[in-house]
This record gives C-alpha cells, sequence and structure tokens, in this order.
C-alpha cells in the first residue's frame, strides 16, 4: 500500500522532532480513503486528510529552552511540540521545573534562551491569536471570602467581545457545571472551581489549553469527572492540552503523549511506552516504579 | 444638626466624597490584601507634607508627589526583587514615617500638630480642599471605572490576566498610584487614620455581606459615606473629635456586618 507522498512530506519536515512518532502512525495506515488514520493513547481517530494536514503544524513548539533562576539552570535545553488535539502530558519529580516549563511557554517567566512559538508563532507577535490561548492555573490563589460569583469570575476574566451571560452558560453547560453559573467562587468544591477555570478558556475558543496540576485537592470522583470533561472538549473542539501532572494513572488513561522532565528532557512517547518501571525508576528514582492503575 | 454653618455644609460634602473615594479603592485593598500598603502610603504622605513645607513647595503637591514616589518605589521591589512585600512595606513605612518625624523637627519656628496630622480636621476644611476633593473623586472615579475589569481581572489572577496580554505590571502600578494621590490628597482632609480607616474598613465590612464582587462596591462606597455622615452629625451632637468619630462609626458597621455574616452561616 502506497503511502500518500504529500503526507510523508509534510508530516517529517514539519514535526522532525517531537511529533515524529504521530506521523509514522499516519503513514502506516493512511490507505484509507480520505482519511488518515492517528492513534491517540486511549482512543484511535480518524481525522479527514485536510485537518490531519494541519495537524504537521504544531500548536505549540518549544526550542531549546533553557530558563535560569538566579544561578540555577531550573530547565535545561528543553525541546517539544504538541499538535492539534493532543494531550500531552508533562510527568517529572518534584523540583522537575514542570510549573516553570508552562508558565515559561507562556511568557510568564523570563527565557534565558531558545523559542516558543504559539499557533507557529513567537509569544510577543501573537495579536489576536493571543486569545486563543487557554491557562489554568494550578490555584486561583483568591481569598475564598471574597464575594465573587462565578459569572462575574468568568465575566472578568473574558475580553467583552466574548462575553454574555448565555455564552458563560453554555461554557458552564461544556465542562458539566451549568448550575454554578450564579454560585460564589468560594463555595466551590476543587473539582468544580477548575472545571469553571476551563469554562473561562472556553469562551475564547482555545487552539491549546495549559493545565498546571489541574487535580490538586480535588477528591478522586472529582478528578475523574474533571479528566472526562476534558477528554470530551478534546474530541469535540480538537483543542490541543498541555498538561503537568503527577498522577501517573491519570497520565495513563488520559495522555496521547508523556514528555518527562527532571530539568532536562528525559524521555517522550506515548503513554505505553513511557510508563514502564525501567523509564520511571530512571526518572523519579527507585521508589516511585511501583504504580498502579486506577481504573 | 449644625448645617447653618458653612464649616459643617463643606466638612459633611468632604465627607460623602471620601466616604465614596476611598471605600471605592477599598475593595481593590482589601481583595489584594494592600491594607498595610495603603497604611505605609498615608505615612509617606505625611511626609511628604513635610518635605513641602521644608522646601518652600506646596505642601499638598509634596504629599502627593513623594507618596506616589514611595508607592512606585514599593511596588518595583515587590515586583525586581526575593524580598517579601510585607517586609518592603515595613522598611518604607517606618522609613518614611521616622523621616517625617524628623522633618518635621527640623522646620524653623514651625510649631505644627503632629495630633492634627494623624486624625486631620474635617471641620477646618475650605472651599479650594473640596474642590480637590471632587476633582480627585472625578479622575480617580472615572480612572478605576474604565479600568476596572483589568484591575479586578490582575487582582483575582495575575497569571490569568498575563497569558490574556493584560499588561499587567501597569495596571498594577497604575492601582499604586490611584491609592497614593487618593490617600496624599485625603490626609490634609481627615488625617492618616480616617484615610486608611476609609480605605479598609467600609471594603472588609462589605465583603462579609456581598454576595458578588458588584454588591461589594455598592455597600463599600454604602458604608464608607455613611460612615463619613453619621460620624460628623455624631461628632456635632456629642461634641467629639469628627475623625475618630467618623472611624468608630465605620468600626459599628464593621462589627454589625460580622454580626449579619455570623447569623447567616
Amino acid at each position: 500500500m502506497p503511502p500518500q507522498p504529500a503526507a510523508i512530506a509534510l508530516g517529517v519536515t514539519s514535526t522532525h522532532r517531537a511529533g515524529y512518532r504521530v506521523v509514522e502512525f499516519r503513514i502506516e495506515y493512511s490507505r484509507f480513503p480520505g482519511t488518515l488514520l492517528t492513534t491517540c493513547s486511549s482512543n484511535l481517530q480518524v481525522i479527514p486528510v485536510g485537518r490531519g494536514l494541519e495537524l504537521n503544524v504544531p500548536v505549540l513548539e518549544i526550542e531549546n529552552l533553557t530558563v535560569t533562576l538566579g544561578d540555577t539552570t531550573v530547565l535545561d535545553n528543553i525541546s517539544l511540540s504538541v499538535a492539534e488535539s493532543e494531550i500531552v502530558a508533562v510527568i517529572g519529580p518534584n523540583g522537575a521545573g514542570k510549573t516553570t516549563l508552562l508558565k515559561a511557554a507562556l511568557g510568564l517567566l523570563p527565557i534565558r534562551s531558545g523559542t516558543v512559538r504559539l499557533f507557529g508563532l513567537p509569544l510577543a507577535s501573537l495579536g489576536p491569536e493571543r486569545d486563543r490561548l487557554g491557562y489554568v492555573p494550578q490555584r486561583l490563589e483568591l481569598d475564598r471570602t471574597i464575594p465573587v460569583t462565578v459569572q462575574e469570575l468568568i465575566g472578568i476574566n473574558t475580553p467583552k467581545r466574548y462575553y454574555s451571560r448565555p455564552a458563560a452558560r453554555e461554557a458552564l453547560r461544556e465542562v458539566d457545571a451549568e448550575r454554578l453559573l450564579d454560585r460564589r467562587v468560594g463555595q466551590l468544591s476543587g473539582g468544580e472551581l477548575q472545571r469553571v477555570l476551563i469554562a473561562i478558556n472556553l469562551l475564547r475558543s482555545p487552539k491549546i489549553l495549559f493545565l498546571d496540576e489541574p487535580a490538586t485537592g480535588i477528591d478522586m470522583e472529582g478528578e475523574r469527572r474533571f479528566y472526562d470533561v476534558l477528554e470530551n472538549l478534546r474530541n469535540l473542539r480538537q483543542m490541543a492540552v498541555l498538561m503537568v501532572s503527577h498522577d501517573i494513572s491519570v497520565v495513563y488513561r488520559y495522555a496521547s503523549r508523556v514528555i518527562c522532565i527532571n530539568r532536562r528532557l528525559m524521555c517522550q512517547g506515548t503513554p505505553g511506552e513511557i510508563l514502564n518501571d525501567e523509564t520511571l525508576e530512571r526518572l523519579y528514582g527507585h521508589a516511585a516504579a511501583v504504580y498502579e492503575h486506577r481504573d | 444638626m449644625g448645617l447653618e454653618y458653612p464649616f459643617m455644609q463643606r466638612a459633611l460634602a468632604a465627607g460623602i466624597l471620601m466616604g465614596i473615594l476611598c471605600p471605592l479603592l477599598g475593595v481593590f485593598v482589601v481583595i489584594r490584601r494592600m491594607s498595610f500598603f495603603g497604611d505605609a502610603i498615608a505615612h509617606s504622605a505625611f511626609t511628604g507634607i513635610a518635605l513641602g513645607l521644608l522646601l518652600g513647595v506646596d505642601p499638598s503637591l509634596a504629599a502627593v508627589g513623594f507618596a506616589v514616589v514611595v508607592a512606585l518605589g514599593m511596588g518595583f521591589l515587590q515586583a525586581n526583587s526575593r524580598i517579601p512585600s510585607d517586609t518592603v512595606i515595613g522598611v518604607f513605612f517606618s522609613g518614611a514615617a521616622a523621616l517625617g518625624i524628623l522633618l518635621i523637627g527640623m522646620l524653623q519656628g514651625f510649631r505644627t500638630d503632629l495630633f492634627g496630622y494623624l486624625f486631620g480636621d474635617i471641620l477646618t476644611i475650605g472651599w479650594g480642599d473640596l474642590r480637590a476633593a471632587a476633582v480627585l473623586l472625578i479622575g480617580v472615579g472615572s480612572v478605576t471605572a474604565i479600568l476596572r475589569r483589568p484591575l479586578l481581572q490582575v487582582a483575582l489572577n495575575r497569571d490569568m490576566a498575563a497569558v490574556q496580554g493584560v499588561p499587567v505590571a501597569a495596571m498594577e502600578y497604575t492601582l499604586m498610584v490611584l491609592l497614593a494621590v487618593t490617600v496624599a490628597t485625603s490626609i490634609k482632609l481627615v488625617g492618616i487614620i480616617l484615610v486608611t480607616a476609609l480605605l479598609i474598613i467600609p471594603a472588609a465590612a462589605a465583603r462579609n455581606v456581598s454576595g458578588s464582587i458588584r454588591q461589594m462596591f455598592v455597600f463599600s462606597v454604602g458604608f464608607g459615606a455613611f460612615s463619613a455622615v453619621l460620624g460628623l452629625f455624631g461628632s456635632y451632637a456629642l461634641n467629639t473629635a469628627s475623625g475618630p468619630t467618623m472611624v468608630m462609626v465605620s468600626i459599628a458597621v464593621f462589627i454589625a456586618s460580622l454580626v449579619g455574616k455570623g447569623s447567616e452561616s
């Protein structure tokens, strides 16, 4: 079965670093007429050829990123890319620079050297495309006694051109939180707040969502619901997700690709390739090599 | 009620203007936990007044100028050093207060009433001061109204604001300058303690009883104006100092808000 030449050429040239593996899969399965078949960790997705080729332009591309804090090198020469519809999980031990990686990619921290491109553009020249950038912080760091309602939180954090009460309600519906619209933010559970924060981003129709340890302080049921919502959004909106996580079982279940860092890039691949005792031991040390799937 | 006296009319007008303006900014101060910051600015404005008297510059202008410089200095250090922000404020606070008292002492043949600067004297306000207060309310009020979304956005979560391209640092400095200008101008009217009281107490009380940020703004301004008016008339009736009486009324409102909050839960 001869592969489609256009697909090979584009795939190899534009995702020659991190996304190479994705390209291999597509070439292999491109025998289906009019479609490319690509793979994710948990399910197979059939994507029309036009869309599939767009996949070759990474939503996020980080090259040789180095971040220093004082004299300490927090991130050392990290390169990675995230394609449309991918859920990429960044794992690594405490202090490995996971949050720093996210914040540097978002321009929240100064970069020592290297480049970050979003939608093919450097951060500084994103222009209106900046609206397509979604970010959910680890915590809101908001005093819970401040009487801000969910609707107000959405309104305050959404540019006027995207905001209306029906739009806010619709975004909340997408994250299974419609009934929270008039609640006070201080009364929400951790899981509810995280879903509301995602809804805030949805109003701007993001192409990529950055999540920093989204499940911190959420109970197991809330966590499962959160990731189901996230996976659903990815499937519906072809939204890419780059998330920092410490929960190996969540990564195993939801991530299309895993990137392990410990100040440097340690490994990357599908969860099936990465999440075995050997690589985890290399990443975390011996104690963390034993883990359970929570199914 | 004493309203037949022009000084009472001016005091009432000034009290209402300050009772609206300070609690308006106070909402941001309370959300961002900047109470101590407001206090430090008030003390540096006092130093500015002393500096103005010493250098022969208009004390009100000197107060505003010095307060803005100190506010920006504190803001810069908070953003660009690893010193914890409460430490930065503490250093500026004591430094400014000490410098002010030193400068007052250096003024030859000038006997100033430090007590007057602490509590101000709203009853001695002239028409010129009142005009200044009105201009201040219109100016600061308009800037706050125009920038309310980005100001609140930065107050609620800096990083989320920054990702959306909100100029976070500019918003923070804007809020500091608004605070510095307001506090420094108000000091001459109502004194250091009343300024910080009006900045914090009505907003803190409003937080206790509000169900939304919008309500918090409304209640904060309402409580502030109410405290100013009731305090002024109370001081007239009881023959007490007006500034401290206003503060005590706002404290009473705060306690009532705590009780209201307690019965709610």
